[in-house]
């Protein structure tokens, strides 16, 4: 940080374009658009080709040695990808579309990403700027289609706007709150030759745009006066804290001050669940005591998340009692939702460190052990039932297996629906970075081409994605996507023939009447291997374990199907719109 | 129901109104007027929105919200107490060769407006003031017969002695919000 970064062109440099000084050719707009890539270290890029963005396609040619691109079978699939890489690896993840349906089918990961703050640069392909408005052929207004789903756009007409523009996108999509950015590239502007050498600087500031990184001195003291103060204090975290980089700093909080914490859907892995201050994770299907405890607290130290209505149930009756520290670098997001005495405007890093030094060493043991007892009543009620092992498989067992068997280390990739809370529930993060999930969107079709993201950003570390029967056919494509790749994805289908999410509601809620929740399936396992992917089917509980033994040995990408109790209920649960104290339990 | 001016800085950029307004959609909160110009600092607009609200919470959370956007310098919202504020407003009155002629006297020293133009059989006042001064002199001039009748969004200066613009360094490094 701090040093601009000028890079100036040789000509030796580059492969095909050359730069001359005077007078002579200059980079093309999609050239320069491949070296904003590469001074901003871009090294995988997900897209799919087409009218409007060939010309960059084209440059893309000279630099694929440099800049991996991996073509998606569908842009929907770019765009998770883009999300996956990004949420396992704290990098950019980068998108190229081409105008028209391409940026369309975009929207989908571009509002999954703003709303669960996923830094993505999307470059989306444009008709000539002569053309704009005339309802050209592939034309889609997406600057307008997308100002109500992304951090910025910019329409870029000119290949000499190129440098700038991109080094803010970049800069934008990543500091702060991450979010995506949107890039609408003109056909022309691509294909024209830039009128002056290329120059990148790196963006650092803006004047518009400048995101409070370090928090002010007098609420970190107000914060660490109310904490101190406290006698049943207790830690709410979130996505932020994986986002700021924030465990190590999260963890000596805690230690030092011997606060029980609880994590958001978002935040699960950002800290060990074997540690004992951890008390689980709370929310709609969260666990019983981090739930109900949120009643009994008389400070809430939140860190990171934003007091979602899948976190609060109803906001008003949430933690009522409670005094307020809010930690949080986006300020639109302090009092929106729940008053904070307290706010902290700021990188969750920053703010842990500078509240370090001013909390005092606690020692909670008897307010932690409030949390065990109501554990117990949750073992009892839930988790011994979810683990029983009678009847047909239940997605638990296979979830907890799995986190056996692979020492909670492996990054977990989940779609949306039942078998996304029992992941969370019984799966045991060790390690960050390791629960990737649609949270605030909740889009279905997500998992498979963000377990391959995921495993092109860390492809050191076994990625298993854990996906339902009903998600799994909303981007089936994507198989082919991993195939090509020769990446080692693992997935597991828990099919219960339902989408289960929908259908418990219905019982619940809805009188038992089941409106179009039952799917019959194809073979998955045939499509797999259509798709050159192998797999197989597992619906006997004696062959589960050997099942998954074959899925994790395989040196490919793998496929298992486990078949699934049909009509099973995650709980606990908080009904939509109620108070957490009315959290069900069965 | 309250009455909000909002005022926001911007750089000057293309798409930027549709950026601001769809923050009001999205809330259903119905813009009363809207006012849009360069400022005296050159590439910087200043936008003046008008909004009836009842819960000012709700409020100043828009105003985070608007200072969200990227290109947004800074965001201020008043109520009317707090600022020196007028429209304009122009009205095409009927003027035929045996009807009421009207009374230019009472026009520009009771109501403080001007004939800016006179047609054959019409001329166009015009009225600069606040929507009840406005409205006033609407209720008096209608017997005439308003052929047009036109009214410019807001424009307001806060009441405190330093400008807005002052708010605005250089180089921001605050997310500072003003209500």
């Amino acid at each position: 940080m701090g040093n601009l970064l000028e890079i100036e062109l040789k000509q030796e440099t580059l492969v095909a374009p050359t730069q001359e000084k005077e007078g002579q050719t200059f980079l093309s707009g999609a050239q320069a658009m491949m070296e904003c890539l590469l001074a901003e270290s871009v090294d995988n890029i997900f897209g799919y080709p087409g009218g409007a963005i060939m010309p960059t396609y084209d440059a893309l040619y000279d630099y694929i040695d440099r800049i991996k691109h991996t073509l998606v079978r569908h842009e929907q699939g770019a765009g998770h990808a883009a999300q996956g890489y990004a949420r396992v690896s704290g990098r950019t993840g980068v998108c190229l579309v081409t105008s028209g349906p391409g940026g369309t089918n975009l929207i989908t990961p571009i509002a999954d990403a703003i709303i669960d703050c996923t830094p993505l640069v999307c470059i989306v392909g444009q008709v000539k700027s002569n053309l704009l408005g005339t309802d050209a052929f592939q034309e889609t207004d997406m600057i307008g289609v997308t100002t109500p789903v992304c951090k910025w756009n910019y329409q870029i007409t000119d290949p000499n706007e190129v440098p700038e523009i991109m080094a803010k996108a970049f800069f934008i999509a990543k500091s702060g709150k991450p979010g995506p950015v949107v890039i609408d590239f003109a056909r022309d502007a691509q294909a024209a030759k830039m009128t002056k050498p290329f120059v990148y600087k790196k963006v650092e500031k803006m004047v518009s745009y400048s995101p409070r990184i370090v928090p002010k001195q007098d609420q970190i003291e107000k914060a660490a006066e109310l904490i101190n103060k406290a006698k049943r204090p207790y830690i709410l975290f979130g996505h932020g804290v994986l986002i700021a980089d924030a465990v190590q700093e999260l963890l000596d909080f805690v230690e030092k001050t011997d606060i029980p914490c609880a994590s958001t859907l978002l935040g699960l892995s950002a800290m060990p669940n074997n540690h004992p201050n951890y008390m689980g994770w709370l929310g709609m299907h969260g666990m019983y005591a981090p739930n109900v405890m949120t009643d009994e607290c008389d400070v809430l130290i939140a860190v990171g998340m934003r007091f979602d209505d899948r976190v609060t149930g109803d906001s008003t009756k949430f933690a009522p009692q409670a005094r307020i520290v809010h930690i949080e670098i986006d300020p639109s997001e302090v009092d929106k939702i729940k008053k904070a005495e307290a706010p902290v405007i700021g990188d969750a890093k920053e703010a842990l460190k500078m509240l370090m030094p001013l909390v005092k060493k606690g020692d909670f043991t008897g307010w932690k052990n409030e949390f065990r007892k109501l554990d117990v009543k949750e073992y009892d009620k839930v988790t011994l039932r979810d683990l029983s092992q009678e009847g047909k498989i239940k997605m638990a067992e296979v979830v907890a297996l799995l986190s056996d068997k692979t020492n909670g280390e492996a990054c977990i990739v989940v779609d949306v629906g039942q078998h996304q809370m029992v992941t969370a529930r019984y799966y045991q993060f060790r390690k960050p970075n390791s629960y990737i999930a649609s949270g605030g969107l909740g889009t279905m079709g997500f998992a498979i081409p963000a377990s391959f993201g995921a495993k092109v950003g860390a492809p050191d570390r076994e990625v298993v994605g854990i996906i339902g029967d009903g998600c799994f056919q909303m981007t089936i494509q994507e198989l082919g996507t991993i195939a090509q790749s020769g990446l080692a994805v693992k997935m597991i289908i828990l099919n219960n023939n339902f989408l289960g999410m929908v259908r418990q509601w219905q019982q619940l809620f809805f009188d038992n009447r089941y409106s179009f929740v039952e799917l019959q399936n194809p073979d998955f396992i045939t499509i797999a291997r259509g798709f050159g992917i192998d797999g197989h089917t597992c619906s006997e509980r004696e062959n589960l374990s050997d099942s998954l033994d074959k899925m994790l040995d395989s040196k490919k990408a793998y496929l298992l199907e486990v078949i699934v109790e049909k009509e099973e209920n995650v709980f606990p649960m908080v009904p939509a719109g109620t108070s957490v104290s009315e959290i069900r339990l069965e | 129901m309250t009455t909000y001016t909002i005022c926001v800085f911007t750089e000057n950029s293309i798409g930027l109104l549709n950026k601001i307004t769809i923050i009001f959609t999205r809330r259903r909160i119905n813009i009363e007027s809207l006012t849009v110009s360069e400022t005296e600092r050159k590439g910087i607009s200043r936008f003046t929105i008008v909004i009836k609200h009842e819960k000012r919470e709700e409020v100043e959370k828009l105003v985070r919200q608007i200072r969200k956007i990227i290109e947004v310098l800074a965001v201020f919202g008043y109520l009317n107490e707090d600022i020196v504020y007028n429209e304009i407003a122009l009205f095409k009155i009927s003027t035929p060769l045996n009807g009421k002629s009207v009374d230019v006297e009472t026009i520009n020293k009771v109501y403080k407006a001007w004939v800016v133009y006179w047609g054959l059989d019409y001329v166009v006042i015009e009225k600069t003031g606040t929507e009840t001064e406005i409205f006033d002199f609407f209720r008096y001039i209608k017997p005439h017969g308003i052929i047009e009748f036109v009214r410019s969004g807001r424009v307001a200066v806060g009441k405190t002695p330093q400008g807005l613009i002052e708010y605005l360094p250089e180089e921001i490094t605050e997310w500072e919000y003003y209500l």
